[in-house]
Parts: structure tokens; C-alpha cells; sequence
């Protein structure tokens, strides 16, 4: 029989793998198909609403802004997102997203919505309330793993695999 | 010249001239994206029963709701929204509260 620590570290495993792979199939499955899980997170860092700074959004991807501008330069291409010169301060660039962007970027935050949605309609009111309480303080402790590493190399590394994880789950994708 | 009664209470005209307003623009953007007459289009249809709209569409109403009112309209109150009326209703509510 599995011990607690077993189960627990097989299931947190299963879990970040399988979620990256619904998101991944579900994309390529739907009216984005031309976009990678990874291009789609960057629209979800931009956001619907006001224009992100490249340093704003790679800070919140944990890429650099080289990485960024690569990414960004296709979704420009792609016609995801409007890439302009702060009116005020020429040195500055501001992303944001097009219609299609706004339109890409929402339908994927529904893609969430509907997955908690599905995790917790088996459940009742007081076992939902334990439940999201529970994965709170997950949440919390891995990221207060994380910040343990904060401006260590072991962090960049961490992320770099996060993200070389999402990038592959995009390119099995396109390869199919 | 400032009207010294201070700003005029909005009156139930007003709200219902307001109200005309929004579902006008919502009668024109689904008239062109469902390609319907906008004289088919009432109050109490659903969005999704009655106009089959997919969650694309309804958020491509939402997105131009969204700019032409320079509002927000999350996700989470997109769940409660039914009829063309609701979405009437809301951009109303939301219209109001910034100010």
C-alpha cells in the first residue's frame, strides 16, 4: 500500500501533467487551434483589459524580455496582439490584445472556470468550502516554495522547465 | 449655465431611454453576427436556447458590450446572464455603478 506522501506526491504529479494536457488538447481542438498552450498564456498575461509594459508581462510569465519578444512578435503575426509605442514616453512599448486576442484569451479563462466547475460539482456545500480551503494552502506552500529559490539559479531553472513542459504539450500539438 | 438645483434625479424616462439605448446596440451586433433581422430579435429571447448562441459568439457580444460602455463584464456574472434582457439589465447596472 502507498504511504500519504506517496499518494500525495504521485497525484500533485499527475495533476500539473494531465491539466497541461487537457488545456493542450482542448486548444488544439477549438476555434484557436493556431495558437500554442504557450502563446495562449501569454495572452492570459497581457489580459483582456489595459496595455501590459514587455517587462510587466515577462515578469509575470518568468521568461525574460527577449523570450517575450519573440513570442510576441508571432502573436503580432498571428493578429493576437497590437504591439505600440507609449504615446508619452517613446522608450516605452505596450502590448495588448486585439479583438481576437480578448476573444482567445477569455475563451481559455472559461476553459478554467469549467474545469473547477467539473471538480466541484460532485461535491456539497461544506465539502467544496474544506476542498477550495485545502487547495489554498497548497497553492500557498508551493509558492512559498518557490520563493525559497527566489534569485537562485534553481529558480530560472524551475520555471525554464514549467515552461519547456507547456512549449512541448504545444508542439505534440502541431505535430499531430 | 450650472443648474442651481444641483444634478437632475434620473427619472424613469431616462432610465428607460438608457435602457432602449443598450439593447439597440445589442439588437445591431446580433443581427450582424447571427446574420438574423433585427425585428426577430425581442427582449425575452435566450441567448443560448432561442439565438443558439456558442460561447465564442457570447463572448463577442460581451467584448464589444464591454467597449462600447467602457465597462467590465467578468466571467462570473456572464453565468447568470439568460435572456437578451439580463445582458440589458447588466450593462445597465454596470453603466450606472461608475458613477
Amino acid at each position: 500500500m502507498h504511504s500519504d506522501v506517496e499518494e500525495m506526491s504521485e497525484s500533485l504529479v499527475r495533476i500539473f501533467e494531465n491539466v497541461l494536457l487537457t488545456e493542450g488538447k482542448s486548444l488544439s481542438q477549438g476555434y484557436f487551434s493556431d495558437l500554442s498552450l504557450a502563446e495562449m498564456h501569454t495572452l492570459t498575461a497581457i489580459g483582456p483589459y489595459e496595455a501590459k509594459t514587455m517587462s510587466q508581462t515577462a515578469q509575470k510569465l518568468g521568461i525574460t524580455t527577449g523570450t517575450l519578444t519573440v513570442s510576441i512578435d508571432r502573436l503580432v503575426r498571428k493578429g493576437y496582439v497590437d504591439r505600440r509605442r507609449d504615446d508619452r514616453d517613446k522608450r516605452i512599448v505596450r502590448i495588448s490584445l486585439t479583438r481576437n486576442g480578448k476573444l482567445a484569451c477569455r475563451m481559455h479563462s472559461k476553459f478554467h472556470r469549467v474545469l473547477a466547475k467539473r471538480i466541484l460539482e460532485s461535491y456539497g456545500d461544506d465539502d467544496r468550502r474544506t476542498l477550495v480551503g485545502l487547495v489554498k494552502e497548497i497553492d500557498v506552500k508551493i509558492e512559498g516554495l518557490l520563493l525559497r529559490y527566489e534569485g537562485n539559479e534553481e529558480k530560472s531553472t524551475i520555471r525554464r522547465t514549467a515552461r519547456e513542459i507547456v512549449d512541448e504539450t504545444g508542439n505534440n500539438k502541431t505535430d499531430k | 449655465m450650472d443648474d442651481p438645483s444641483g444634478p437632475r434625479e434620473r427619472t424613469n424616462d431616462d432610465i428607460i431611454r438608457k435602457k432602449d439605448r443598450i439593447f439597440d446596440d445589442i439588437v445591431r451586433e446580433l443581427s450582424q453576427a447571427l446574420n438574423i433581422s433585427p425585428t426577430d430579435i425581442s427582449m425575452d429571447l435566450s441567448l443560448r436556447s432561442d439565438l443558439v448562441m456558442d460561447s465564442l459568439q457570447l463572448y463577442e457580444l460581451v467584448i464589444d458590450m464591454e467597449e462600447a460602455y467602457d465597462i467590465r463584464l467578468p466571467d462570473e456574472m456572464l453565468d447568470d446572464i439568460d435572456t437578451i434582457e439580463d445582458v440589458v439589465e447588466l450593462v445597465y447596472r454596470l453603466t450606472e455603478q461608475d458613477k
